[in-house]
């Protein structure tokens, strides 16, 4: 290890023209604040995550403040309107439909996160490795990744699900392997541009290694696709999780979750139950809603020829 | 009645950030065939001023106030769309700047111009494209008739520009407007595309604004100049007046921080301190008032109006006259450095010499079974030699692959064939670690501001990097370095807090600068150092380059498509052109004594910021376009543009011949008597030019 | 041209390759053998044996997906257990109404979203994009087995206006013969692409409102409806068809779920009731199909692109 040469600083010659103090004790510090930055100039972004913090409290918090029964299955008290004690009535099992909704939200929510991260994780990396490798092994890593495409997710799962018992983590797992193409493709498509930079180019002239330029330089400029891409695939998640559900593939009882809700209560809606459709219905249209605000929100503002003054 | 009359031109733009004033209250007419400059640096309102006379802005802008522009006594602001659009193409048309974006990528050329005809003639389409092919020829486009059906992307820069003048000349309007029209292209298609607007101008008789931030330019192809700074006209006059006698200490500063061919390069360039205003909030006194030399407390307060004599009017509470004499506070001389660098012919042997270089790049996509493989050959065998402390100019137009040479030098691309030795290492047998602690001696200063600085890490960072990863010091060592550095580059520590896009494009050129200065590297190759930076700033970043190559014995290589840059920097220059060395010599040997016709050429293209010299030399650039370099011409490559060019230049390919003590040049007829002595042809065999650095 | 197209052919057949690839792996991940599957789960050791020998499974792997792929190429996917018929039969019955569907339905979307991601894109950031926004996030956002169950509650239900149940004919012509129970298939599967179309097309014209040709060809004089017409859409919907090529998979998938709920006798509908009834022929059989379709079909939209797109098509032509 060398040391350091003491090199002579120089008077400045001209007046500086300093920055302008733009870091206000107001904004977060940390490059958050970039982040930050672009958020708030951002009203539809702002929206969708408003809309996802309250959904959150209401699956995380509400049932500490709203206690039901979600184990017993109390068939005396199936199919109960909505009324006093049973705000969105119960539903075929006797369960409160609101309680229910809390408990099935919360399981939606931990599986589109749980298949978004390791989404993410393994997207980004695949994706940034084929990019920044470039040349035959991109164009080998780019058509594994059109074989998996060519073939629709649901119809893999549906051949897996009928093949294996699914479980919530096989499920987690299933949607992670299919989710995670789209999110290379995009990672990689940015990392393709982004090698080009001069900085990329700088970092090689100080000589750094081609994982130190991955992970330092790569990937962190690659951030707005990969924050774009893990929020679409959350809202993609919880609907095919529900699609599945519909197709009587879905996750067995006693499981929860807003699609098996909406599924289970679509074969009563010629009954007449409309609340145990249209509540599971809206809340999850609504989540997907605000998922896709944020993803679309952060898209616009990274693309380039979209910005305006 | 003048032609075109514009008073009281306000425009604002609403953006996030608030209301722009992107022009205020501009006034200023034009008469029936004359060039009015609108000249000034970016921002300063000179293409919104131009936007709004066609009422093209964009989104959320908007003419307001009493302004009035009347064309031959018509009043055109709050004209309904549908007259305007009578107007425009018609009587007012417009040349942008990139004429790379400017064509429909999807409808052909001869299409494109006629669509613009037949908008206005009402005439039948074949008359539309019989036009088409007219005015297509009119503006030096070869055989137009059989390119009608041709697509932009077939056609080089220089040839979309004359589409683009064709397609604004299709019906002979009044009044034309050029935006930059030549700034993104090469200097001798630059020398090109200005000669023929002059011409235009003069054949169709009718009155050009030419929007430009070339002194230059301005200089040899306008009558008259509104200088503007900040959204308003600083000063306003006719061409020569202003270059000899300027009243506004902007234009003043403006045009004495431009290097010129011509300058003095022991003397220290003037700068200008500090940024435009932000025209959000525009100061309340005189707005160049923050950056001026003169500036009193009533500038600071008080805003000046335009006066003076009708033909020389100018905004300004103490006008200065005339430039600023030589020898003012400005001309500090050039510092010299431990080694006296005019010299590297010493007895010591080079720091760095590149023997023969050759790369090629397959063009991509084509490997069709039983086709040769085609390739673009970007460095056909070039050789040169640097020695401490020395500065080395690569001066030529894009594709002659000065940039390709640039990254073998460094290292960041390895060569076909050819060596690169840095102090008698062989970098091209260097692998992994070697090479990556080899790096520490070579460093890169980029061309563009924005795009050299990672934009997520801090600048604090960004200078740490390289002693993080060649794992010298302390942490607590490298901060302080990191401090050192900011210092040295004259900017504050706690910038090292801040991101990059907190800082202007010159003060990122200075991180750069002080990234690649972190290792105390030997040799800096710095790749268009200024040319995205406006003129103001230049001369800081060129100014800092000197001082720190005196203070550390440095060595560059300079590479620039801008002689005036190169020359201002470097001692000796090489000349490219499509991948081979043509000409090298000391500064004063290629600028005084350029023994090869391309030299020659390339010094008549550069425009001077001087009216007198710059309109003597009218019509004797380089004619033709570059060939492309997949398919190179035999013999001596300048031969298709050359106007010496006889038939032994297609035959054979000339040898570097010596003019002088370091003076070469590789030509069959050269412009002076090669020495008698001449070894070095001898010396390289197998018709290479090689030894630039020819002794 | 020709060496893109060259090059872009190369690749698909690849991926055609890594089709057949993954699907024979599936065979083989199916628990018990594919012999059990077929011979049901009761067959004795020496019946597999039989079953082994008799169909090459006792043969090196490698052996086996040179088999597999000359009887795919052959169109011979095996036989379905449940329906008893050759799995290449009910494919070749069922791919023409899909054709009919998926057809239909995608031609109405572009039709709709096209015009709309230019209006929004001209209108961007004003009342009419915002409404159009909100619209196509509910209906991208909706799952498309609720979309469809609402139009049936409410068009056939409530209003009696329309069938729930989608054409039952055997033949194409049958089909189109039913125009009226054709009318919520087709308006489902079109609404859910609807969405996803033009949100593509509303920011591909925006990017292409921002070029400078667009400004050049207002400064010759050209009205914004001309424009529009001649610079904005044609390099606005470049973009878009390599999207279209890429969104066959989805379609699919739009497919299975559709045809379930409209009881439409398509591929979808087929491979579902295979899934539940744990038929691994028709499984595996419809994947292979569906695969080199969606291969097939984002190579006819590079081809489609390379042709509109005069930058590929003259280079080295």
């Amino acid at each position: 290890m060398s040391t350091l040469e003491p090199i002579e600083p120089l008077e400045p010659l001209e007046p500086l023209d300093l920055p302008q103090p733009v870091d206000a004790p107001t904004v977060p510090r940390g490059s958050g604040r970039l982040w930050a930055e672009a958020f708030v100039r951002n009203r539809r972004a702002l929206v969708g995550l408003g809309m996802v913090a309250v959904i959150a409290a209401f699956c995380f918090i509400g049932p500490l403040l709203y206690r039901t029964d979600q184990v017993t299955v109390q068939l005396d008290l199936a199919d109960l309107p909505p009324g006093s004690g049973n705000p969105l009535g119960t539903d075929a099992s006797g369960y409160d439909v609101l309680g229910r909704l809390m408990e099935g939200g919360r399981s939606s929510l931990e599986l589109g996160f749980a298949v978004a991260l390791t989404t993410t994780v393994i997207g980004t990396l695949y994706g940034a490795v084929a990019g920044y490798l470039g040349g035959i092994v991109d164009a080998v890593m780019m058509r594994v990744i059109d074989t998996f495409l060519a073939i629709p997710g649901i119809v893999l799962l549906l051949i897996m699900v009928s093949v294996f018992t699914p479980t919530l983590w096989g499920i987690i797992l299933l949607l992670s392997l299919l989710s995670w193409l789209g999110a290379a493709r995009l990672v990689r498509g940015e990392v393709l541009s982004l090698r080009t930079r001069e900085f990329v180019q700088a970092a090689r002239m100080m000589g750094g290694t081609g994982g130190r330029i991955v992970l330092r330089h790569l990937v962190p400029n690659a951030a707005g696709v990969i924050i774009v891409s893990g929020t679409f695939t959350i809202a993609d998640s919880i609907l095919t999780l529900s699609a599945l559900s519909f197709l009587g593939l879905g996750l067995p009882p006693p499981h929860a979750d807003w699609g098996t809700m909406l599924s289970a209560g679509l074969n009563s809606l010629y009954d007449g139950y409309w609340w145990l459709v249209y509540p599971p219905a809206a809340i999850l249209i609504v989540t997907v809603v605000a998922f896709n605000l944020i993803g679309d929100a952060v898209h616009d503002a990274l693309d380039v020829r979209l910005q305006r003054p | 009645m003048p032609l075109l009359e514009v008073s009281n031109l306000t425009t604002h733009i609403r953006t996030r950030r608030g209301v722009v004033r992107a022009v205020d209250d501009v006034s200023f007419t034009l008469e029936a065939g004359e060039t009015l400059g609108l000249v000034g640096e970016s921002g300063c309102g000179k293409s919104m001023t131009g936007l709004s006379l066609m009422g093209l802005l964009p989104p959320g802008g908007a003419v307001v106030g009493d302004s009035s522009v009347l064309l031959d006594g018509r009043e055109l602001v709050g004209l309904p769309d549908r007259e305007l659009r009578r107007v425009r193409g018609n009587d007012i048309a417009m040349v942008f700047q990139d004429p790379m974006t400017s064509l429909d990528p999807t409808k052909t050329i001869g299409h494109q111009v006629a669509e613009s005809v037949l908008l206005h003639r009402g005439c039948t389409r074949a008359e539309a494209t019989e036009r088409a092919a007219e005015v297509l020829g009119l503006v030096g486009l070869p055989h137009p008739r059989e390119r009608l059906k041709d697509y932009p992307h077939q056609l080089s820069g220089g040839l979309r520009q004359r589409v683009l003048i064709a397609m604004a000349l299709a019906n002979e309007p009044r009044v034309l407007i050029a935006d930059e029209p030549t700034t993104a292209l090469d200097v001798t298609i630059q020398a090109q595309i200005l000669a023929l607007l002059a011409d235009l101008r003069t054949r169709l008789g009718m009155a050009m604004i030419l929007i430009t931030h070339d002194m230059g330019v301005t200089a040899g192809h306008t009558d008259r100049v509104n200088v503007m700074y900040a959204g308003r006209i600083a000063e306003s006059t006719g061409t020569d007046r202003l270059f000899r006698g300027m009243r506004h200490p902007y234009t003043q500063s403006l045009l004495a921080s431009v290097p010129r061919l011509d300058q003095d390069p022991s003397v220290q360039l003037p700068t200008i301190p500090g940024r435009p205003p932000d025209l959000t909030a525009p100061p309340g006194g005189c707005r160049f008032a923050e950056r001026c030399r003169y500036a009193t407390d009533r500038c600071r307060t008080e805003e000046p109006q335009l006066t003076g004599a009708d033909d020389h009017r100018y905004a300004c509470w103490h006008p200065t006259s005339g430039p600023l004499p030589a020898g003012t506070t400005a001309a500090v001389p050039r510092p010299d450095g431990p080694s006296p660098s005019p010299s590297p012919s010493s007895a010591d042997r080079p720091l760095l010499e590149a023997r023969d270089l050759v790369r090629e790049f397959p063009v991509h996509g084509n490997r069709l079974p039983g086709r040769a493989r085609r390739v673009v050959h970007a460095l056909s065998g070039v050789s040169l030699e640097l020695g401490p402390g020395e500065t080395f100019g690569l001066v030529g137009e894009s594709g002659c692959g000065k940039t390709t040479l640039g990254r073998l030098l460094v290292g960041l691309d390895r060569p076909d064939t050819g060596t690169v030795t840095l102090d008698g290492t062989d970098l091209g047998r260097l692998r992994g670690r070697e090479l990556r602690e080899r790096r520490r001696d070579l460093q890169m200063m980029f061309q563009d501001p924005y795009s050299s600085l990672d934009p997520r890490m801090r600048v604090g960072s960004i200078l740490r990097e390289p002693l993080q990863i060649q794992g010298i010091g302390t942490a607590r060592q490298q901060k302080a370095r990191v401090a050192e550095l900011l210092t040295e580059v004259g900017l504050p520590e706690r910038g090292a807090e801040l991101y990059p896009h907190e800082f202007s494009g010159g003060q990122r050129q200075r991180i750069g600068l002080a990234r690649a200065l972190a290792l105390t590297p030997k040799l800096i190759v710095a790749d268009e150092p200024v040319s995205a930076l406006d003129v103001s700033v230049r001369a800081q970043v060129l100014n800092l380059m000197n001082r720190l190559q005196a203070a550390h014995g440095l060595s560059y290589v300079v590479i620039s498509h801008d002689l005036a840059v190169v020359r201002y920097l470097a001692d000796r220059i090489g000349v490219m052109y499509l991948g081979r060395m043509v000409e090298v010599g000391s500064a004063d040997d290629i600028q005084l004594r350029a023994a090869h016709p391309y030299t020659a050429g390339l010094l008549k293209a550069v425009p001077v910021p001087d009216p007198e010299l710059e309109r003597a030399k009218r019509g004797t650039g380089i004619s033709g376009e570059l060939p492309s370099p997949v398919d190179p011409p035999s013999g001596c490559r300048f031969r298709t543009r050359c106007p010496l060019a006889r038939e032994r230049c297609a035959e054979e390919q000339p040898v570097m011949r010596a003019f002088g003590p370091e003076h070469t040049a590789a030509c069959h007829f050269p412009l002076s008597t090669p020495l008698a002595d001449a070894a070095a042809g001898r010396l390289n065999g197998g018709g290479v030019p090689g030894s630039a650095g020819g002794r | 041209m020709t060496t893109y197209l060259i090059r872009r052919t190369g690749e698909a057949i690849v991926v055609v390759i890594g089709v057949m690839v993954l699907t024979f792996v599936m065979i083989h991940l199916v628990p018990g053998s594919a012999a059990r599957a077929t011979l049901g789960t009761r067959a004795t050791a020496e019946r597999i044996a039989v079953f082994n020998a008799a169909n090459g499974l006792d043969r090196p792997l490698a052996a086996q997906f040179v088999t597999f792929v000359k009887q795919a190429a052959e169109g011979n996917f095996g036989t379905s257990y449940s329906l008893n018929q050759p799995v290449s039969t009910l494919l070749a019955q069922r791919l023409p109404r899909d054709a009919v569907l998926l057809g239909l339905s995608t031609l109405l979307a572009l039709a709709v979203a096209l015009p709309m991601g230019i209006f929004q894109a001209v209108r961007r950031g004003r009342v009419a994009d915002h409404v159009f926004t909100v619209v196509s996030f509910v209906l991208y956002s909706m799952p498309d087995f609720f979309f469809a169950l609402l139009l049936i509650a409410v068009f056939s239900v409530q209003l009696h206006l329309l069938p729930s149940e989608a054409p039952q004919a055997e033949s194409v012509a049958g089909i189109l013969a039913d125009p009226r129970a054709l009318v919520l298939p087709v308006v489902t599967l079109t609404l859910v692409s609807v969405a996803g179309f033009s949100r593509y097309m509303r920011s591909s014209a925006i990017g292409t409102l921002a070029q400078e040709y667009v400004q050049v060809a207002r400064a010759k004089g050209l009205p914004e409806r001309l424009v529009l017409r001649r610079h904005v859409l044609r390099n606005s919907l470049l973009p878009v068809i390599t999207v279209l090529g890429l969104s066959a998979p989805g379609v699919v998938a739009g497919a299975v779920i559709a045809e379930s709920v409209f009881n439409y006798p398509g591929m979808g509908l087929l491979f579902y009731q295979a899934a539940t009834s744990k038929d691994y022929p028709i499984m595996l059989g419809s994947t292979l199909v569906v695969g080199v379709a969606t291969v097939v079909g984002s190579l006819f939209a590079d081809i489609a692109y390379s042709l509109l797109d005069p930058r590929i098509r003259y280079v080295d032509a």
